[in-house]
């Protein structure tokens, strides 16, 4: 049989993992050395730099988030210091009989996902008219995520503002084109949407710019070739486009939901204190005024722990993923 | 001084959760002072983590690196008295010319600043790039950031240079001018040099001996033309030469060589080389196979000509022996000014004395080419 | 950015139309309503910022009675909510000024050794990896989560006590306050910090670090005159986003520093009760009020959009 080799013209064969290296320090004593063995040659001289961040986020992250359970399992009152020597669920049960704990439960829900979808699908639409090779791009892209900069302090005062019942520009418009006057702070069927209307002001720009880098990152070819098979321009983006931003999508959605359970900041400076309007009370901000304006700290404490698993089911999977994908 | 021993140097990589992957198995070679070595083979063959073991950038899982009789498997990568040149030349961006330079004196030396800027200046001098000292590298071509590289690497004078296919982002035909300034400034600067590269031609052309590896395995080292004339093994032969050596499964019949579309009758003293091997490779350069018309001699046969590349010095030609199908080809080159056709019946000619034996299952060379045309090889093969 | 025609829609929606002229016109309307779009949502971002805007310069009976995004007649033309706004504020505009420019300067710089020691250096990637995990997780915490161990942190501490050489020198011991919002803000913006550098590093050229490895520098040396000087850019972009998140946030300075009346109080703390009292609202104070909040973290928008952007991207 005739057989030839083929010459090899790619470059660059190396296997390397300099992680594995484990090069034993000259000047190391017994214990870096053993260290240094078991974790890779620059576990103790890399130790400097990132050894003191990470033990400062552990003790104020990871470590209060474990000091925060042990205090949901007490009853402290806020006098004195908690007392660890008596552990229960009681905080726990004493939230699920509570009506103003499911309400805010609920409340949270329907903010995370009304307000993630809502501010998605905005974002979206942004971010493919931006697309469309238009002039003075940068101008309209810099004022769509202008809201992004500011403090959910002052989009409260713009938002109050708005909605306000005689003289805000919603109800202004409405009386305009002969509809009646919606009272949108006051009423509890209405206030919640109007939170995530007003979010979605905040935040629909940055959905925009997440979908703005996932759309840049599609190759010129799928456009052209979508033209060429003869797609209109909707379903090419149904078809083509959008199918390819599901990881914007996936990343957008986990920090917009993160945002939403921060939602307290808003919610505090709508109204100017822990008491958010009948109707929008969420988890967040019945937390903290269990904690700071009725001083039920182990109550608080278990509605936090309860916030953060929340928080976690969220985030915890989107993680996974990214470690799945090779992002971290 | 500068000589750099691997001694049974073997690198295992933990792969996954159990799997482990022996990159590089066992390798042996000696180098001796001011010797250039070029470690060759194809990707992923372990050339380059030889390398970096060697540069003490990945550990040694065992074995022995020693350098002027020295063990420095231990021993930080600035510790060990080494310069390496990288395939992507890794210059700062940041720093000028000069600074790029200066910079390893500056953090492994005491010298004082003038010291260093004389050394700089120097080695600058050497490679030609003097006035481009106050340049930042973003604002240089490629070839002069490839002098940059190399003049970062002699400036700190060290008892050996590792190269990691330095010249594989220049374009082709700066590559071969800067083969030869390479080989020119090893020679001057007469430092042990270590040169990783996946190509063949640099390999042949640069090194006072070639190291090839496959799979991990070091396959031989010896001098170019050892390498192409006496491989040690089918793989050597495969991979040094270009167009590389035409290989035919063959099986002995007393003293003949029986393949699917040839036989191939053997002399004695080739006989007894074979020895008692059954299963035979027969392997044959194409500059050795003959083409012609004449129908003559034992070890003639007819082909069809399927593809000519013509290359102008000489024409690469893809035959078909009668029987074969189409598509399964050997290579012969034959004179540029030879003419020859798509379809031409011809008769090619394999002289028994440039044929290649290797064991049809270790590979390994049992019978190599004749080289009594000179007593001496004192010219590239042609 | 992209001069290229590649989502020049015209062409699509023009492909079934035969006749040139007819082409044009259909691309110039698609043009025109594109454009009118992009203007209408550029009204509805705008309108609440604008009518903010005009609402702030007008006197009391001027918010009743005229269109709240008509601009002040000079009848109801008014500088004195600015003036109110800017009296009870600017005394948060220091006290922020001394929290967030710290705390920013510092979780960037940390960040910047947090990122590098992982990324830049070498040891085994399955050790690194739950490190790496926990900063990234980290950004993603509700403050809700911590808010308890928080305060009692902070009430364990005696850091009134051991800053009393400061309050000594006529300094108000509210400022406990301030140092305590630099160390809590510098821990949690730490692990977003962090993975911006991380992505900034990973990227960086492996090869080039291990030339300057083998140059003789050790990693501290690595850092300062290769990776620092390099990490220009990505400090740029990690300060502008650090400085906007803790300069807005509101929760923190609520637990630690309580109440607006204190002498530390932050701008944001102030903002949340202006214009509220029981008599009702003062939107132009508060419509005031928020501009002047807003105007540092608007400026560094303005300044370095590019960069905000590239932060709230990553």
């Amino acid at each position: 049989m005739a057989s030839h080799n083929d010459d090899t013209e790619e470059s660059g064969d190396a296997v390397t993992d300099g992680g594995v290296v484990e090069e034993q320090q000259q000047t190391g004593f017994g214990p870096i050395t053993k260290l240094n063995e078991r974790f890779g040659s620059d576990f103790v001289e890399s130790s400097q730099f990132w050894l003191p961040p990470f033990l400062l986020v552990g003790l104020f992250v990871y470590g209060a988030i474990i000091w925060n359970v042990m205090i949901s399992l007490t009853d402290f009152q806020g006098f004195g210091t908690p007392d660890y020597s008596d552990l229960d669920l009681e905080m726990y049960a004493r939230a699920l009989s509570d009506s103003g704990f499911v309400d805010a439960a609920v409340n949270t829900f329907v903010l995370l996902i009304g307000f993630t979808l809502v501010t998605l699908a905005i974002g979206l639409g942004l971010a493919i008219l931006i697309d469309r090779n238009i002039r003075f791009e940068n101008t309209f892209r810099t004022i769509y995520l202008l809201p992004m900069s500011l403090s959910f302090v002052v989009t409260a005062q713009f938002w109050a503002w708005m909605y306000n019942f005689n003289n805000g520009v919603i109800n202004i418009v409405l009386t305009s084109v002969g509809l009646d006057r919606v009272d949108w702070i006051g009423s509890p069927n209405i206030v919640l949407w109007a939170v995530v209307f007003a979010l979605m002001w905040q935040f629909a720009g940055y959905a925009m710019v997440v979908y703005l880098a996932g759309l840049r990152a599609i190759p010129d070819e799928h456009y052209e070739a979508a033209k060429v098979d003869g797609a209109s321009t909707l379903r090419m983006y149904w078809r083509v486009i959008i199918p390819q931003l599901k990881g914007s999508t996936i990343s957008a959605s986990v920090v917009l939901m993160v945002f939403a359970l921060k939602a307290f900041d808003f919610l505090y400076s709508l109204v100017g204190g822990y008491r958010p309007p009948n109707g929008a009370d969420i988890l967040a901000t019945k937390m903290v005024r269990e904690a700071y304006a009725n001083l039920n700290w182990a109550y608080s404490s278990a509605i936090a722990i309860m916030l953060f698993l929340m928080a976690l089911s969220i985030v915890g999977p989107y993680l996974y993923y990214q470690y799945k994908e090779g992002h971290l | 001084m500068g000589t750099l021993e691997l001694d049974r140097l073997t690198k295992v990589f933990q792969d996954g959760e159990e799997g482990e992957i022996v990159a590089v198995d066992n390798v042996d070679i000696q180098m001796d002072d001011g010797e250039f070595i070029v470690v060759v083979g194809p990707s992923g063959c372990g050339k380059s983590t030889t390398l970096r073991m060697v540069a003490g950038l990945e550990t040694v899982t065992s074995g022995n690196i020693r350098l002027d009789g020295r063990v420095v498997n231990d021993e930080k990568p600035q510790n060990r008295d080494i310069a390496m040149v990288f395939q992507s030349y890794a210059l700062y961006p940041h720093m000028t010319v000069a600074e790029n330079m200066a910079f390893g004196l500056e953090e492994s030396t005491t010298l004082p600043d003038d010291e260093i800027e004389e050394r700089v200046h120097d080695a600058a001098e050497t490679m030609g790039i003097a006035e481009l000292l106050d340049r930042k590298p973003s604002e240089l071509s490629g070839g002069q950031q490839q002098r940059v590289a190399l003049g970062r690497a002699i400036v700190r004078d060290p008892e050996v240079f590792l190269m990691d296919e330095p010249l594989s982002n220049l374009d082709a035909k700066l590559r071969s001018q800067m083969r030869t300034e390479l080989q020119r400034l090893q020679a001057e600067l007469d430092v042990t040099t270590m040169y990783v590269t996946h190509d063949q031609t640099e390999a042949m052309t640069m090194g006072d001996r070639i190291a090839i590896l496959n799979d991990g395995k070091l396959q031989q080292v010896a001098t170019p033309l050892e390498c192409y004339h006496e491989p040690a093994n089918q793989f050597v032969a495969g991979f040094i030469g270009d167009p590389s050596m035409n290989f035919f499964d063959m099986e002995r019949d007393g003293d003949t060589l029986v393949g699917s579309r040839f036989e191939y009758p053997l002399s004695q003293s080739t006989l007894d080389d074979v020895g008692e091997t059954r299963n035979v490779t027969l392997g044959v350069r194409p500059e050795d196979v003959e083409v012609g018309t004449d129908e003559s001699g034992s070890h003639t046969y007819s082909a069809v000509v399927e593809v000519v590349e013509p290359m102008g010095d000489e024409n690469t030609v893809y035959l078909r022996f009668e029987s074969a199908p189409e598509g399964e080809t050997f290579i012969a080159t034959i004179d540029g000014l030879q003419q020859a056709a798509v379809g031409d019946r011809v008769t090619v000619s394999i002289p028994e004395e440039t044929i290649h034996l290797f064991d049809g299952r270790s590979g390994e060379a049992v019978h190599n080419r004749r080289l009594d045309m000179n007593d001496e090889i004192s010219s590239p093969p042609t | 950015m992209s001069d290229e025609t590649r989502t020049d829609g015209g062409a699509v929606s023009a492909a079934g139309s035969d006749q040139p002229a007819g082409l044009l016109a259909e691309i110039d309307a698609y043009r025109v309503a594109l454009y009118l779009g992009l203007l209408a949502i550029l009204a509805f971002f705008l309108i609440p910022i604008e009518s903010g805007l005009v609402t702030s310069f007008k006197t009391s009976t001027g918010v009743s009675g005229t269109l709240p995004f008509a601009p002040p007649t000079p009848e109801v033309f008014t500088l004195a909510k600015w003036q109110t706004a800017f009296d009870a504020l600017a005394r948060g505009l220091v006290n922020s000024a001394l929290y967030a420019v710290p705390a920013t300067v510092i979780s960037a710089l940390l960040g910047s050794f947090a990122a590098y020691g992982i990324t830049q250096s070498n040891w085994k990637p399955k050790y690194k990896a739950p490190i790496l995990a926990l900063f990234v997780a980290g950004i993603f915490i509700p403050y809700q989560a911590v808010l308890v161990p928080l305060s009692q942190f902070w009430s364990m501490v005696p850091l009134q006590e051991a800053l009393g050489f400061v309050w000594a020198l006529g300094i108000s011991s509210d400022y406990t306050g301030v140092v305590e919002l630099i160390v809590t803000h510098v821990a949690y913006g730490l692990p977003i910090c962090t993975v911006l550098f991380r992505s900034y590093y990973k990227n960086m050229s492996e090869e080039m670090i291990e030339a300057a490895r083998l140059d003789g520098a050790s990693i501290r040396r690595v850092y300062r005159r290769i990776v620092l000087p390099l990490s220009g850019p990505m400090f740029a972009v990690v300060l502008i986003y650090q400085f906007t998140q803790i300069w807005n946030d509101l929760l923190f300075t609520l637990v630690l520093v309580q109440t607006e009346s204190s002498t530390a109080a932050p701008i944001v703390l102030i903002l949340a009760g202006l214009g509220q009292s029981l008599e009702g609202q003062d939107f132009a104070l508060r419509m005031a009020g928020a501009f002047i909040a807003a105007l540092p973290t608007l400026a560094v928008y303005i300044m370095f959009g590019e960069e905000f952007a590239e932060g709230v991207a990553t």
